[in-house]
């Protein structure tokens, strides 16, 4: 017994209609506008905006600090990303023996991702302060010198970097482990019974069936850091010198205290563009491995 | 000593350093919230505390910094929020999982896309929207951007758990005659509740630590949610009172901690469906 397609229509939209109409407001409308105002320059003191066409782009073109924010952006990206990976992974492969106690570790590495940013932000500047921080007494007893870890214009970047390793590291490992743990214990038997070590069964017979995790847990904590503003803002607030600003950043900074409104959204456009072309990736990724699944 | 053993005794050394590096921040910084202005100072800390300093570093966070305004602001617009989200996205994902419409798994992408947005991208917009309808500075101004940011987080995860209900289970009920909604409501909910769970705790971990929009839509204390206010008591008082800033960023994060240790299997869950963040 079937129900008549109008019926079946008006079901379905009774059940998305309020999803997709609530979107539409609050998600679509703002980012419609605010490609709009990209294409507008905003005067503060009448409250009102003026069409200037591509001015706003080809400003950013010519803006100096821009391209540094990109830079920044780019190596903030994929450096924390590829650190991240490899120890994701190190720590999934890890895990993969019998270690009592070891479920309680994995339940501490999950409390980092869900700490509040800002909170983040200042407990790491209270470790690594550089006159009572417990870093630099750390790195004295190991016989180094002290580092300035947040007041340098060529370390903050790192050290923003090593943070945020600190706090996403274990999403990529709870992604990876938990492929792992799905993966069928036979492909590891057969392989022991050939004899090949440790080293040469994780090199050639784990690590590519972990392949589509790991580049999934990649790319979706790649436009994750891409997008990263709270733990900039708790952390070192962009500086010194700006040393740390990415665009997420600066484009707060040019519109919440700037009142740079048009600017600050051609920067944040700019931001929608690459996210989108990442999650465009991503998703090709997600299908390759639902086919995949289904084989 | 055998071989065999050496590499378990390495393994639980591991082990261990691997639990210190996750926690020693946070312990850190509960450390740092026992001491006074000047004990701070003192390198590496001493593991001695005065009850009445705790006492006092405290009590001045919740009674002059008036820290459980902003507890219940936080808990109001993270509940409302995620009620909202779960009343809209649950039928939206039962939708896509159950019904077949054209390009179906083209507008599930679309609506997921959203989960990667940057926020800055609509937090101006977002701002004039609010103003112009007179919503600035209140929980409803929090509440509305807040429920759009953990839609498709919600969507995702239940179209996940639809996907593991078998569908003779509709089936059967749709036969007796039930409606699409009836049965989302009588026999699929009940059924569904692991995964709403799970939604609604990567809806209150998104928007309890939410700070960008919140920024620009709250500017006076009476409705500011505790990220907000944090980051206002620690740019105002640090690095002069370290104390007191680290006893801010502890009740911060205590109600999360607390949160996630009643949902720990819950947030692994969510995890690997890509929920977190």
């Amino acid at each position: 017994m079937r129900a008549a397609p109008t019926q079946r229509r008006g079901e379905a939209l009774l059940l998305l209609g309020p999803c997709v109409l609530y979107l539409l407001a609050f998600s679509v409308y703002p980012l419609v506008t605010s490609l709009v105002r990209s294409f507008e320059d905003y005067n503060s003191q009448q409250n009102t905006w003026r069409w200037i066409g591509l001015d706003n782009y080809s400003q950013l073109i010519h803006d100096r600090v821009f391209w540094q924010t990109v830079e920044h952006t780019a190596v903030f990206t994929f450096a924390g990303v590829a650190i991240q990976v490899v120890l994701g992974t190190a720590l999934a492969l890890f895990f993969n023996q019998q270690l009592r106690g070891a479920a309680i570790v994995r339940a501490i590495l999950t409390l980092p991702m869900l700490l509040t940013p800002i909170v983040v932000g200042l407990m790491w500047r209270a470790l690594l302060n550089p006159d009572w921080g417990l870093a630099n007494w750390g790195v004295g007893k190991l016989g180094f010198h002290n580092v300035q870890w947040l007041s340098d214009p060529s370390t903050a970047l790192r050290t923003l970097i090593l943070v945020d390793c600190w706090q996403w590291t274990p999403f990529v490992f709870v992604i990876v482990y938990a492929r792992l743990q799905a993966l069928p214990a036979e492909v590891f038997e057969a392989s022991e019974v050939d004899g090949a070590g440790w080293f040469r069964r994780t090199l050639h017979v784990t690590l590519p069936l972990l392949a589509p995790a790991i580049v999934f847990a990649a790319v979706f904590r790649g436009i994750d850091a891409f997008r990263t503003f709270d733990l900039v803002y708790g952390l070192t607030n962009g500086g010194p010198v700006q040393a740390t600003t990415t665009l997420s950043f600066q484009s707060f900074q040019t519109g919440f205290e700037f009142y740079h409104y048009g600017y600050s959204t051609a920067i944040a456009y700019v931001m929608v563009i690459v996210a989108a072309i990442g999650v465009t990736v991503m998703f090709r990724f997600a299908r390759v491995r639902r086919e995949e699944f289904a084989t | 000593m055998s071989r065999r053993r050496l590499g378990r005794i390495v393994s639980y050394v591991v082990l261990v350093l691997i639990g210190l590096a996750g926690i020693a921040p946070f312990l850190y910084l509960l450390l740092l919230s026992f001491k006074g202005p000047l004990d701070i100072l003192e390198v590496p800390p001493s593991l001695h505390f005065h009850w009445s300093q705790i006492t006092s570093n405290y009590g001045k966070v919740i009674h002059e910094q008036s820290y459980l305004t902003f507890v219940k602001n936080s808990v109001l617009v993270t509940g409302a929020s995620t009620l909202i989200a779960l009343g809209l996205g649950v039928p939206a994902a039962y939708a896509f999982s159950r019904l077949r419409f054209r390009a179906k798994d083209h507008w599930a992408s679309t609506i997921l896309s959203f989960r990667f947005m940057p926020p800055i991208a609509v937090a101006i917009p977002i701002y004039l929207m609010i103003r112009n309808l007179g919503l600035v500075d209140s929980y409803l101004g929090l509440i509305l951007p807040y429920v759009a940011f953990s839609l498709p987080l919600v969507v995702w995860i239940m179209i996940g758990f639809f996907d593991e209900i078998p569908a003779e289970i509709d089936d059967a009920a749709l036969v007796d005659g039930c409606s699409r909604a009836a049965v989302l409501w009588r026999v699929l909910l009940p059924l569904a509740r692991p995964g709403m769970l799970v939604a609604a705790t990567f809806g209150v971990i998104f928007i309890w630590n939410e700070f960008l929009v919140g920024l620009f839509i709250i500017n006076s204390t009476g409705h500011e949610t505790i990220p907000i206010a944090a980051s206002a008591l620690l740019t105002v008082e640090s690095p002069i009172d370290w104390n007191n800033a680290a006893a801010v960023g502890v009740l911060t994060v205590l109600p999360v901690l607390l949160f996630s240790l009643f949902v720990q299997r819950y947030i692994v869950r969510g995890i690997t469906a890509g929920a977190v963040k």
